[in-house]
């Protein structure tokens, strides 16, 4: 022991300075490049950048190519150039109008119904902080809207069950009549809905939640002291400060369901009343295998969703915006 | 007055906990359809009152792939979403505080990824896939999702970055401590809620996620979510008693990342857009 102590001062100098090997003066300029400035935040960029590249350049590319082209994966050899038909047989294709349509009938119903129950629903638990076990009541009631979508459509198929669902044995007790919600070309589409709408409500409470926590306490202490009706307070008070963060809550709620395909994947009987274009998309690059022609498909679906993106960001520039106006008056 | 006063707060609190029961109520017929017979599940009428079995329970996990399963979720999400917090954290940097050239172009093109529909996505990518031989292999799922957590974790990291004030970087400079040491000395630890939330979102995302995992994956690389379309049927019906156990194993894990995390919730659910807690 007292021997060991002894030799280290010995060793001191030579640890100090170790030896210049190839490797390490290789390793030192690496260190000095990524501690300069001028290559920093490029080097910080990189691994986002060839992800991004990898994985959605290329390969959007790569679509962009061949939705001029004629390609069936079931027939590799026959890759004709067609020109932009393609994208005319697209906006001829009746199919696909309905199935736009039915897109629009089911964001407006999904989301208006989501955002109208959303906002009661996030307006009556305001003022819930002192709630015994809020927690978790607050948790099984976010629950729906973390269910992988394909659960939540097979948790109610067995709902809608038309042997042993519960929902029909309810309606065959109450009103004496068998309810088929998912086998009838009708009802299957709102059944369907109905679920996106269980799914997502929770989703427009938190959002109303988030909105309504950004109301300023003192100006609703005034408007007590005013005695302002509930109706002026929602008007002036609480909608000027929480109207961005609804916004952008319904944007993001709105282009969520222009996409939605997992839910009807899973809950569709045959029948077409439930093809929204997502679906329609997949049916055409899965199973007929219609490369370029989904291909063309895709590439309308993603300017659809970059013109979503832009005004999403447009409302949220606003939002800050206003912010910083507020924080300077 | 005042008993008067406590009582409606009763029955107010009763009616916020009726609500929250509603919404769960769905999930919460499946999770009791788990304890029940394949005989408990077809009943008519349909039975609340029964002895509960674990039957379904053993049952599941004897069978041959569902160890395979869960083994794979954990896998793909735990590996994709490590690397996509790694990578988006340093470029969130980058962002926040050199703004290079078009920044906000690629924040933008970056949001928009997650606002395309996922059919279309997936077309060009399984193009790609099948030319490479990546399609149902792990490197490819892993690095697929890991592209699709990257956008949502830098939107969120970049957000809690430009929290931090610069004169922790400046202060830090002075002092002669390099950039990489600001980055993971003095940056990393004032915005550990923000690596919490972006990696528990994403991980919920990756262990949800159907469409890539169904189109993209294959026998090897299977996860929970595919498995309720690929073993759906047995003996010529729903397999109710699989998809009720599975399903009931498979959102344990989600359940109580919401209750631990329950804060985050508002911010993981916007991309970072709307902060603040419910």
């Amino acid at each position: 022991m007292t021997q060991a102590k002894l030799t280290t001062p010995a060793r001191l100098p030579e640890l100090a300075v170790p030896p210049m090997t190839p490797l390490r003066r290789f390793t030192m300029r690496l260190t000095r490049i990524a501690d300069d400035a001028r290559f920093l935040p490029a080097l910080l960029i990189t691994p986002v950048l060839l992800f991004f590249i990898i994985w959605n350049v290329i390969p959007t590319m790569w679509m962009i190519g061949l939705s001029f082209y004629q390609y069936q994966i079931t027939m590799p050899d026959t890759l004709n150039f067609l020109g932009i038909e393609n994208y005319t047989d697209i906006i001829r294709d009746r199919a696909m109008w309905q199935g736009l349509s039915r897109t629009f009938i089911w964001v407006f119903f999904g989301v208006g119904v989501q955002t109208i129950l959303g906002m009661v629903l996030g307006y009556l638990f305001w003022g819930s902080k002192d709630m015994p076990g809020r927690r978790l009541a607050l948790t099984l009631l976010f629950t729906p809207m973390i269910v992988t979508p394909v659960a939540a459509g097979l948790f109610f198929r067995l709902i809608y069950e038309p042997t042993f669902g519960i929902l029909n044995w309810f309606t065959k007790a109450v009103f004496g009549q068998e309810l088929l919600l998912l086998q009838s070309p009708e009802l299957a589409f709102w059944a369907v809905l109905f679920v996106d709408i269980w799914m997502w409500t929770p989703f427009m409470i938190l959002i109303t939640l988030a909105a309504l926590a950004s109301v300023p306490k003192a100006e609703m202490e005034a408007a007590e002291i005013d005695r302002l009706s509930w109706f002026d307070r929602i008007r002036f008070i609480i909608l000027p400060h929480s109207k961005f963060v609804l916004m952008l809550g319904i944007l993001l709620r709105t282009i969520d369901s222009f996409k939605t395909l997992d839910l009807v994947y899973l809950m569709a009987v045959p029948g077409t009343t439930t093809k929204l274009i997502a679906v329609l998309l997949r049916e055409q690059a899965f199973e007929a295998l219609n490369v370029g022609w989904s291909s063309a498909l895709a590439i309308i679906l993603l300017l659809t969703a970059i013109a979503f993106t832009s005004i999403y960001l447009y409302i949220l520039n606003l939002n800050s915006k206003a912010k910083a106006k507020e924080t300077a008056a | 007055m005042n008993r008067a006063k406590g009582w409606r707060k009763h029955a107010y609190h009763i009616l916020l906990w009726v609500i929250a029961l509603i919404f769960f109520a769905p999930i919460l017929w499946i999770i009791i359809g788990a304890f029940k017979t394949t005989d408990g599940i077809l009943a008519v009428p349909p039975q609340f009152v029964f002895t509960p079995t674990l039957d379904n329970f053993t049952d599941l996990f004897q069978r041959p792939n569902v160890g395979r399963y869960l083994g794979n979720s954990i896998i793909m999400s735990a590996a994709s979403v490590s690397i996509a917090i790694v990578v988006a954290f340093l470029a969130a940097y980058a962002f926040s505080r050199f703004k290079p050239a078009g920044t906000n172009f690629l924040l933008f093109m970056l949001l928009s990824i997650r606002m395309v529909p996922a059919a279309a996505v997936v077309v060009p990518v399984s193009l790609m896939y099948a030319t490479l031989q990546w399609k149902d292999t792990y490197f490819g799922m892993i690095m697929f999702y890991a592209m699709f957590s990257i956008p949502f974790s830098v939107w969120i990291l970049k957000g809690f970055v430009d929290g931090v004030s610069q004169r922790y970087d400046e202060t830090a400079l002075i002092n002669g401590g390099s950039r990489w040491h600001i980055i993971f000395r003095v940056i990393l630890p004032q915005i550990a809620p923000g690596l919490v939330a972006a990696f528990i979102f994403n991980l919920i995302f990756v262990w949800n996620e159907f469409l890539f995992s169904l189109l993209l994956g294959g026998r090897d690389t299977t996860t929970i979510p595919v498995s309720f379309s690929t073993d759906l049927y047995s003996d010529g019906g729903v397999d109710w008693t699989f998809i009720a156990s599975m399903a009931t194993v498979y959102m344990i894990p989600p359940i109580l990342a919401m209750l631990f995390f329950q804060k985050y919730l508002l911010v993981g659910m916007t991309f970072g857009t709307v902060r603040g807690e419910v």
